[in-house]
């Protein structure tokens, strides 16, 4: 089944010349609501390949993240999510392909470049004999940091992952959403360019899950650079100004949540649950500039609009002055499940 | 440098936080050297009471019970008791209160002066095998010297046409009982430079269990990797060098800390006698360095957690038996003594025993350091280079 849509349109408006262009259809470039205007680019990734025998894990993955952008890579398990980030930060050799953070070339064997970014892995990666202060006191010195700067630095994210009650206790006596939370807090604790966050809410309980999701969205409204790979759709449209559809090693396609879903040429939906005259209802809502086209089937009139949202108080207001009555409305828009569906094929709870 | 001390820091805390590591590195040893010193001491010691019946009363007899029997005796390893009779001799043989007893018959100083045979019984007790043995070598070194005198006196008087009296023949036995021997035997090797029970098995469960500690470092690079925090560690601004680096200090520090508990507490507690103090640490840090290299390249063929400290434990052990760690190689057949010196306990013993006695210097044991060394350089260079692919980016 193709995935590629018929109206997808340009390739990557600010791709550098003799760059790989983005694979897959790609929006163009929209005001990002995101990074402030004419903010800089932080990440650079362009081209990325990785291969494993015969198979192909990644293929030609390109993309960037701009200052006080939060981007997100959104795809089932083995779309190659995490590894494409474990490229970025050098745990992995890549086959092809670059990574710059700030324009420096990020590799393998870059060590100051590195200071840059902050790694949040998906499994917990932190010392269970160790307390709280005791790991950050660890990895912030591995960045660098010592003295009273560190000392203040770990009390400022104790206090932002809620921990600071239980700094002194030792990591294997939390609760796993508390272990989550110090997880994602040791990769802030430098202060980093650069957050790369794979899958952070995996096996994380709907409470804590809320907190954290809070917290990165924080930290990208303080205008640091956040790689957030998920395969919950709700995370990345929440979280993200901008997300990259990735499956099989390849971006599918690229651009903020409203941008994916016109391209997938999908309209909102809008039922409307009536009394009175259903016909004349329809006619009436037909009329609504903005509107598809409307149908009476049983009590009910489906309605096809571009911007439901915007049309509905007037929708409203044709079918009651139809001599209607307006018992219940329910909306449907289109998501980035649809998007997912429309570009591989499959559900994304499938594809996993 | 500053990444592998904090990687090492972490490390330790961590270890000296863990208690299995410490039991491993410090009081495992501890305990099996105190406990098998006071178990053997008893068992390996030697104490003999000998009775000696001189129903004789003769000037060779005399000379039999002062100067031979009487010269050995020293009041605390080897007491002499006289009694009257011969049924005596033999009840405190039979009863236990004597391993071994000299019966000098009535006439034998009579019959030695004559140039005729004489009887020197000695009864031994049923399990002192060894107290016995050392009662009739006593009494065959007696009579050997009885015969050279008769052949000696029987020579003269054969030049001199005149026969000796008792009294001429009893000056010169006496002469030749008391004379020391020509040649005077000092072996070094195995009574000057043997180790006190004490001190051997401090040394060895010290140099055993080192190995336990010295793989610690490296197999939590395993450890490591399964809970993520490798990864998170290589993902920063370090050389991935600098991790294996910060293992290896890691565990030479912990090495370092469980000798010198286990060299200072052994001495204070059941009186090993490790040798001179420069000697002592010249031994420990090339044994350290011996043992973390030869783990290291043990660890950097396993593939997992579980098959690494496998591994190095079968290492361990095995080493440690071909080394005499479990009992002294000079007790054992000689291709046990040779296959000691293919392992790093074997030359750590050595290198102990060679500084052991009062003479021993710190000199004496730069041979064996020297060994120890060069084992550990060897080894560990071929395991750095191996288990850089533990740390290196897939």
């Amino acid at each position: 089944m193709s995935t590629q849509p018929d109206d997808a349109v340009s390739p990557v408006a600010d791709s550098p010349a003799g760059a790989a262009p983005a694979p897959g259809p790609v929006v163009e470039p929209a005001p990002r609501p995101g990074p402030a205007a004419g903010a800089s680019v932080v990440l650079a990734v362009r081209d990325l390949r990785k291969r494993y025998g015969d198979i192909e894990a990644v293929k030609g993955v390109s993309f960037e993240i701009r200052q006080g952008e939060t981007y997100g890579l959104l795809g089932p398990n083995g779309a190659g999510k995490t590894t494409t980030i474990s490229m970025i930060c050098g745990l992995l050799e890549r086959d092809g392909g670059s990574v710059t953070l700030d324009g420096t070339p990020i590799d393998v064997g870059a060590v100051a470049a590195k200071a840059g970014i902050g790694y949040v892995p998906q499994e917990l990666a932190i010392y269970p004999d160790l307390t709280a202060r005791e790991n950050l006191a660890f990895f912030g010195r591995l960045y660098g940091l010592g003295g009273e700067t560190l000392k203040a630095r770990i009390e400022e994210v104790l206090e932002l992952i809620g921990l600071n009650e239980r700094g002194n206790d030792r990591t294997d006596r939390y609760s796993g959403g508390m272990q989550r939370r110090l997880n994602i807090g040791i990769g802030l604790l430098h202060q980093p360019r650069l957050l790369l966050l794979d899958e952070p809410t995996v096996g994380v309980d709907p409470q804590s899950r809320n907190a954290i999701l809070e917290s990165i969205a924080a930290l990208g409204k303080a205008g640091m650079a956040i790689l957030y790979t998920t395969h919950y759709m709700e995370e990345a449209e929440r979280l993200c100004d901008r997300i990259a559809i990735i499956d099989g090693g390849e971006i599918r396609a690229e651009g903020t949540q409203k941008e994916l879903v016109a391209l997938i040429g999908q309209k909102d939906e809008v039922r409307l649950a009536l009394t009175g005259d259903l016909h004349s209802a329809a006619r009436a809502a037909g009329a609504v500039r903005g509107v598809t086209s409307a149908a009476a089937k049983g009590d009910i009139v489906e309605v096809i609009a571009t911007d439901a949202g915007r049309v509905l108080p007037r929708l409203l207001e044709a079918v009651e002055g139809a001599g209607a009555h307006v018992r219940g409305v329910e909306l449907v828009t289109p998501d980035l499940e649809s998007v997912f569906l429309h570009l591989t094929g499959r559900a994304l709870r499938d594809a996993e | 440098m500053r990444i592998a001390l904090l990687v090492a820091l972490k490390d330790l805390r961590q270890r000296l936080r863990d208690r299995s590591a410490l039991l491993v590195s410090v009081v495992a040893p501890l305990g099996l050297a105190v406990i098998f010193s006071q178990l053997l001491a008893g068992a390996t010691g030697f104490d003999a009471t000998y009775v000696v019946s001189d129903t004789d009363g003769g000037s060779l007899a005399r000379i039999l019970r002062e100067d031979v029997i009487g010269a050995f005796a020293d009041g605390e390893t080897i007491k002499v008791v006289d009694v009257a009779t011969e049924a005596e001799a033999r009840a405190a043989v039979e009863g236990g209160t004597a391993d071994a007893a000299f019966l000098i018959p009535p006439g034998f100083s009579m019959a030695i002066g004559a140039g005729q045979a004489a009887t020197l019984e000695v009864v031994g007790a049923k399990n002192e095998g060894l107290s016995t043995e050392i009662a009739r070598a006593l009494a065959q070194r007696f009579g050997d010297g009885v015969v050279a005198v008769q052949l000696s006196v029987a020579t003269a008087v054969d030049l001199a046409s005149a026969p000796p009296t008792e009294a001429d023949i009893a000056r010169i036995a006496g002469i030749a009982g008391g004379a020391p021997p020509p040649v005077a035997l000092v072996d070094s090797t195995t009574e000057l430079r043997q180790l006190t029970l004490a001190t051997y098995f401090s040394a060895s469960m010290a140099i055993l269990f080192l190995f336990f500690s010295a793989q610690i470092g490296l197999v939590s690079l395993f450890e490591e990797r399964r809970q993520g925090t490798l990864a998170r560690i290589l993902a920063g601004p370090i050389r991935p060098w600098t991790v294996l680096a910060g293992k290896t200090i890691g565990s030479f520090a912990l090495g370092l800390f469980a000798m010198t508990v286990l060299v200072v507490a052994t001495t204070l507690l059941i009186g090993a006698r490790w040798g001179p103090p420069l000697g002592v640490v010249l031994m420990v840090v090339t044994a350290i360095t011996a043992a973390i290299g030869i783990s290291t390249l043990v660890v950097s063929f396993a593939r997992t957690e579980e098959a690494a400290g496998a591994a190095s434990a079968a290492v361990a052990i095995t080493l440690g038996i071909l080394g005499g760690t479990f009992s002294p190689t000079a007790q054992a057949p000689e291709v046990m003594t040779t296959l000691s010196l293919l392992t790093p306990h074997g030359w750590f013993m050595r290198g102990l025993g060679e500084m052991a006695g009062p003479a021993g210097t710190a000199a004496d044991c730069l041979g064996a350091a020297a060994v120890l060394l060069v084992m550990g350089l060897v080894t560990g260079g071929l395991g750095i280079v191996r288990a850089r692919k533990l740390v290196r980016a897939r």
